[in-house]
């Protein structure tokens, strides 16, 4: 069984829309800016990778993580020929921290706020008569967790099409743990650096349309789904396992039917945190053994931050344009790799022109929930 | 292909049977124990959702004959977890912006940082017990519930698992009260354990109810005329929460309002009622049972089926 990814549709730091986030990327553009929002006396933490959308107002307002989803959602439609009605569609959102910020607004400031809409299903029924919403709040792998539970709904059968979107957007009590976390505050996102001093988060949105690939749809598809592995390493709440994250890359093969030396480009999940990066790394060692030179890596948080819940698919759709296109964008302050990344092939400081075909996505959250899709190109 | 119930448990106040959820002979007020279902040794830093979470979760998998006391008697790997809950981390998230706000990120505890991630309750299931199949974080409103079951049965029948540990759990405290407006929420666990009835067959392990089917639809009389497409003569119906509308639909129908009696209960609720349901089957009650969750004018509303064990389809 395989997927036909018909429309994309995405908001980052780095552009309004999937054109304007993949030329920035390829161009080596980063979106950190000093932090925004919050209030800067209340952290060591000087930037992030924002999208600051609050035209005059001083402060936050709510709801700024629902209208970037809908933004998404609304590209992604309409760029797959459904339209603004999107009643008979199925739409799964991975998100992290969902409307948290709107409840942190809510809990400090007093501005209304709902519970019901901690989950954005009544904004897509409002905006889009969508009756068939879900939530799925798998941390940072959401957003892929949300791609493996859309291909089987649509293996299924009953829907036509289906939605997978991410959003998240920085939050007051995550970027403050995080940042409590860290010993000396981190300046970017530099993954598998020797210099990397962890996370800086992001914000992001984004969504792509699926349709089965016999379905009888006339447009065109940007690039097919084969597959999408998920598990769970069941082994600490923040810290990764590297056996879990090797299990849920040769699940995606498996179920792709592809064999490591098959992948010509991974978008690696690369956090930039000591812990990530070093047990992503053993895992890509273990699973592509002799073949780990094959493929072209990079980790794109260096440009975007880290986008939490819709880090996953902001990477699915740069690998359909990387697909489409052959351009493959840098990993940006990558400079001193660390051992364990002895023999892949990063694009360092400036975007690699190559003809890809198969493209592998890496996604893993807290709690030890690991997401790989596999996608490849439509010639 | 459908699939059946092997195990079911709740933590509630009062610790009632299953048989006891939908008509309690008394409720102790006050919060659920968790403690008087697991050690809570090890537990000290979890919030009180993941701690109703896990012992629920045990007892569920006790009941399915998967948890032997101290180790899982299936394979780890082919088990998977869905768990639904609103508000689980709530408290922990709006404590985290009070105490920045007071005394900047220093104040803060490098221990709530896996609590301020809303997937905490299920990956802390999945470690405790070492499930390392496909892990959900359901968190999708008032049919976050009924939609775990519905992801639960989907990852059955995709072959992605064979068996699903489903849960949903909501703490009572007083940011939920404020948020959901309600001051009778309930504090407490459910969960049920998934599985395709051949490998249950195999496993020697009872069907305690059988999956009819799912559906979902704006507003409450449009659901449930969806659902007597599948079944049209219910023997009852678990409600959706009293706040919601159709509370004149299905008269002459018997009606159990769970969350009349546990208190409003969010994501909690569908899964509290199949578990109640099938507290229902095992005393012979028959099927089939409607399940109802949302209801809010106009709103979505999801609707579950589910069969006695023994029922033919």
């Amino acid at each position: 069984m395989s997927w036909s990814i018909t429309g994309t549709g995405a908001v980052a730091s780095v552009g309004a829309n999937v054109n304007e986030i993949f030329d920035n990327l390829c161009a080596g553009l980063s979106g950190r800016r000093p932090l925004q929002v919050f209030d800067r006396s209340r952290y060591t933490s000087p930037f992030a990778y924002e999208m600051d959308d609050r035209g005059e107002e001083s402060g936050d307002v709510p709801g700024r993580a629902t209208r970037w989803l809908l933004a998404a959602v609304e590209q992604a439609a309409r760029e797959a020929d459904l339209g603004d009605d999107l009643s008979g569609v199925p739409v799964i959102v991975g998100s992290g921290l969902r409307e948290h910020r709107s409840m942190e607004l809510w809990h400090r400031t007093g501005v209304p706020f709902d519970g019901e809409r901690l989950h954005f299903g009544a904004a897509l029924q409002d905006r889009f008569g969508v009756t068939e919403a879900y939530c799925v709040a798998n941390a940072c792998a959401a957003s892929l967790y949300a791609l493996a539970l859309g291909a089987d709904l649509l293996a299924e059968g009953g829907a036509p099409a289906v939605i997978v979107a991410g959003v998240d957007m920085v939050t007051e009590s995550m970027f403050g743990l995080v940042e409590r976390m860290n010993p000396v505050p981190p300046q970017e996102v530099r993954p598998f650096d020797r210099q990397r001093r962890g996370a800086v988060m992001g914000e992001a949105a984004v969504a792509v349309v699926l349709r089965p690939a016999d379905s009888p749809y006339q447009g065109r598809a940007r690039a097919t789904l084969r597959g999408v592995g998920v598990n769970c390493d069941a082994f600490h709440v923040t810290a990764p396992s590297a056996e879990g994250i090797a299990a849920a890359i040769r699940q995606a093969h498996e179920q792709a039917g592809i064999k490591p030396e098959s992948v010509d480009l991974v978008m690696l999940h690369g956090t930039g945190t000591l812990l990530n990066d070093a047990a992503e790394a053993s895992a890509m060692q273990e699973v592509f053994g002799a073949h780990v030179s094959t493929p072209v890596m990079t980790a794109i948080k260096s440009m975007t931050g880290h986008t939490s819940g819709a880090s996953g698919l902001l990477g699915l759709i740069v690998a359909a344009r990387a697909l489409a296109e052959g351009r493959i964008p840098p990993t940006l302050g990558l400079t001193e790799p660390i051992d364990e990344v002895a023999g892949f092939r990063f694009p360092f400081g400036q975007s690699l022109h190559r003809q890809v075909d198969v493209a592998q996505v890496n996604a893993f959250g807290f709690g030890g929930v690991n997401a790989v899709a596999i996608v490849e190109a439509v010639r | 292909m459908t699939v059946v119930m092997v195990g079911a448990a709740t933590v509630l106040p009062s610790n009632p049977t299953l048989a006891e959820l939908a008509t309690p002979a008394h409720r102790v007020p006050g919060p659920a124990d968790p403690g008087a279902h697991i050690t809570l040794r090890g537990l000290r830093y979890k919030d009180h959702a993941t701690r109703l979470a896990l012992a629920a979760a045990q007892v569920a998998l006790v009941d399915a004959r998967m948890w032997d006391g101290d180790r899982l008697t299936v394979d780890g790997n082919r088990v998977a977890v869905v768990v639904s809950s609103n508000y689980g981390n709530a408290d922990t998230v709006c404590r985290a912006v009070e105490t920045i706000a007071r005394e900047s990120t220093a104040g803060t505890s490098p221990m709530d940082l896996p609590n301020t991630s809303s997937n905490v309750v299920a990956s802390s299931v999945a470690i405790r017990f070492g499930l390392r199949g496909a892990n959900v974080m359901l968190c999708n409103g008032l049919t976050s519930g009924l939609d775990a079951l519905f992801w639960a049965r989907m990852l059955v029948r995709t072959g992605r698992a064979a068996q699903v540990l489903a849960v949903g759990v909501e703490p009572d405290n007083a940011v939920v009260r404020r948020l959901t407006g309600d001051e009778n929420v309930l504090d407490g666990a459910a969960a049920v354990v998934v599985e395709h009835p051949a490998t249950a067959r195999e496993r020697r392990v009872p069907a305690r109810a059988r999956y009819a089917a799912y559906e979902r639809a704006a507003g409450v009389d449009q659901c449930l005329s969806r659902l007597a497409r599948h079944a049209s003569a219910p023997a009852a119906w678990y409600a959706p929460e009293p706040s919601a509308a159709g509370t004149d639909v299905l008269t002459g129908l018997r009606r159990h309002d769970l969350a009349r009696v546990w208190g409003q209960a969010s994501g909690a609720l569908g899964v509290l009622q199949c578990a109640a349901a099938v507290g229902h089957f095992d005393g012979g009650g028959a099927g089939p049972v409607y399940l109802v969750n949302g209801g809010a004018p106009e709103r979505v509303t999801a609707g579950v089926v589910l069969d006695a064990p023994g029922a033919v389809g």
